[in-house]
C-alpha cells in the first residue's frame, strides 16, 4: 500500500511540476470538446446546411447567380423592386406583405443549363413601395393591351390590398420553348 | 413601372373545354399542360380554381356550356380569343381544360376550324355577356 501511495504521490507531484492546472484543464477541455463537438456537428441543422449547396425552394440546378441582382436570369422580364432586397427573397414576399393571387407568367433562359423556364412574376402587396433594387427588364413582356403578359400592370389589383411593395420571380416549371411573343 | 392600380379586374372570365384523346392530332409545340401553365394559370391558378370575385373558376363550367351560346362564349372570352396560340392549340387547350377541371367530355370537341372562326369576334364585355346568357336562360344565376 505504501508503495502504491508513494508512486501515486510521486506521479501527481511530477505532473504538477511539469504542467499548470490551467493547461491541464485546457487539454481536458479540448479533448472533451473534440469528442462531444465532433459528435454534435452532424445533428446541428446549421452545420448540416452548410455542407449542402445553398438552394431556395423552387430553385433549379446550376449556378445560382445573385437573386438580389437585376441581371439574375429569372428577372428577364421583371418590372419592379426585387423582393430579395426588401426583406424577402427572389421567391418569397417580405413579412407583412402577401403574394398577389393573379400575375403573369413568362419564360426566361437559364444560362447554367441553357433551358427555358416558366417564371411567375408575382407582386407582393400590402405595404408601400419598397424603393430598393428597382429592376425593369422586358424580355418577352407585352404592351398593356396584352394585359396578361404585361409587367406594367400592378397585379396587386387582384389582392386584398392594392399597395404594391415588390416583385418575386418563381420558377413554375420547365418550358419546352421560348414564349411565343418574343 | 407599375402604372395601373386595380386595372386588373374580372378580365378573364371562363376559358375552356375536354381531354386530349388518343385520336386527336397533336399540334406542334409544347404539351397542353404547358400551354395551360403559360397562358391560363397565372389568373385561373394552377388548379383551375380561379380567384373568387375576380377570376372565374374553371371547375364549374358545365351549366355555362349547356346554355345556348355558352360553347361559343368560351372561345370568345378575351383570354382565349386573344391568346397567342394557333387555333389547333387553343382547341386542344379548351378540350383539355373542360375535361381536366370540369370533368366534361364535350361533344363535338372543339376544333381548330371552330376556334378560328369564333376568335374573330372576341367579347368586349365578357362579364356582361355572360350575365346576359344566364339571364336569357331563366336559370338562377347561382347555377353559373
Amino acid at each position: 500500500m505504501s508503495r502504491l501511495d508513494r508512486w501515486l504521490e510521486d506521479s501527481a507531484r511530477g505532473l504538477a511540476r511539469r504542467s499548470g492546472r490551467r493547461s491541464f484543464l485546457a487539454r481536458v477541455g479540448r479533448f472533451s470538446a473534440g469528442l462531444v463537438g465532433a459528435s454534435m456537428i452532424p445533428i446541428l441543422p446549421v452545420a448540416r446546411a452548410s455542407n449542402e449547396p445553398r438552394r431556395l425552394p423552387g430553385e433549379v440546378e446550376g449556378p445560382e447567380g445573385d437573386p438580389g441582382s437585376c441581371e439574375y436570369w429569372r428577372h428577364c422580364a421583371i418590372d419592379g423592386f426585387l423582393c430579395a432586397c426588401c426583406g424577402g427573397s427572389a421567391t418569397a414576399c417580405p413579412p407583412g406583405t402577401s403574394s398577389s393571387p393573379v400575375t403573369w407568367i413568362g419564360t426566361c433562359l437559364n444560362p447554367a443549363d441553357d433551358q427555358h423556364y416558366m417564371i411567375s412574376y408575382n407582386d407582393c402587396c400590402g405595404k408601400g413601395f419598397c424603393g430598393r433594387c428597382s429592376c425593369n427588364r422586358n424580355e418577352g413582356e407585352r404592351p398593356d393591351y396584352h394585359w396578361y403578359r404585361a409587367n406594367d400592370i400592378n397585379w396587386c389589383g387582384g389582392a386584398s390590398s392594392q399597395a404594391y411593395h415588390c416583385s418575386v420571380a418563381r420558377v413554375v416549371g420547365l418550358a419546352s420553348e421560348q414564349q411565343p411573343e418574343r | 413601372m407599375k402604372l395601373l392600380g386595380p386595372a386588373l379586374t374580372i378580365l378573364l372570365v371562363g376559358q375552356l373545354a375536354g381531354p386530349v384523346r388518343a385520336d386527336e392530332p397533336k399540334p406542334a409545340g409544347p404539351g397542353v399542360a404547358e400551354d395551360y401553365a403559360l397562358h391560363c394559370s397565372a389568373c385561373h391558378t394552377a388548379k383551375g380554381g380561379g380567384t373568387p370575385g375576380l377570376v372565374p373558376s374553371l371547375r364549374e363550367l358545365a351549366p355555362l356550356l349547356a346554355l345556348p351560346g355558352g360553347r361559343e362564349y368560351l372561345v370568345r372570352v378575351p383570354g382565349v380569343a386573344q391568346a397567342p396560340l394557333s387555333p389547333d392549340r387553343i382547341a386542344r387547350l379548351l378540350n383539355w381544360v373542360l375535361a381536366q377541371y370540369s370533368g366534361l367530355a364535350v361533344e363535338p370537341r372543339y376544333s381548330a376550324e371552330e376556334v378560328e372562326i369564333l376568335r374573330r369576334s372576341p367579347l368586349r364585355d365578357p362579364v356582361g355577356f355572360r350575365a346576359a346568357l344566364v339571364a336569357a336562360s331563366g336559370i338562377p344565376s347561382t347555377a353559373h
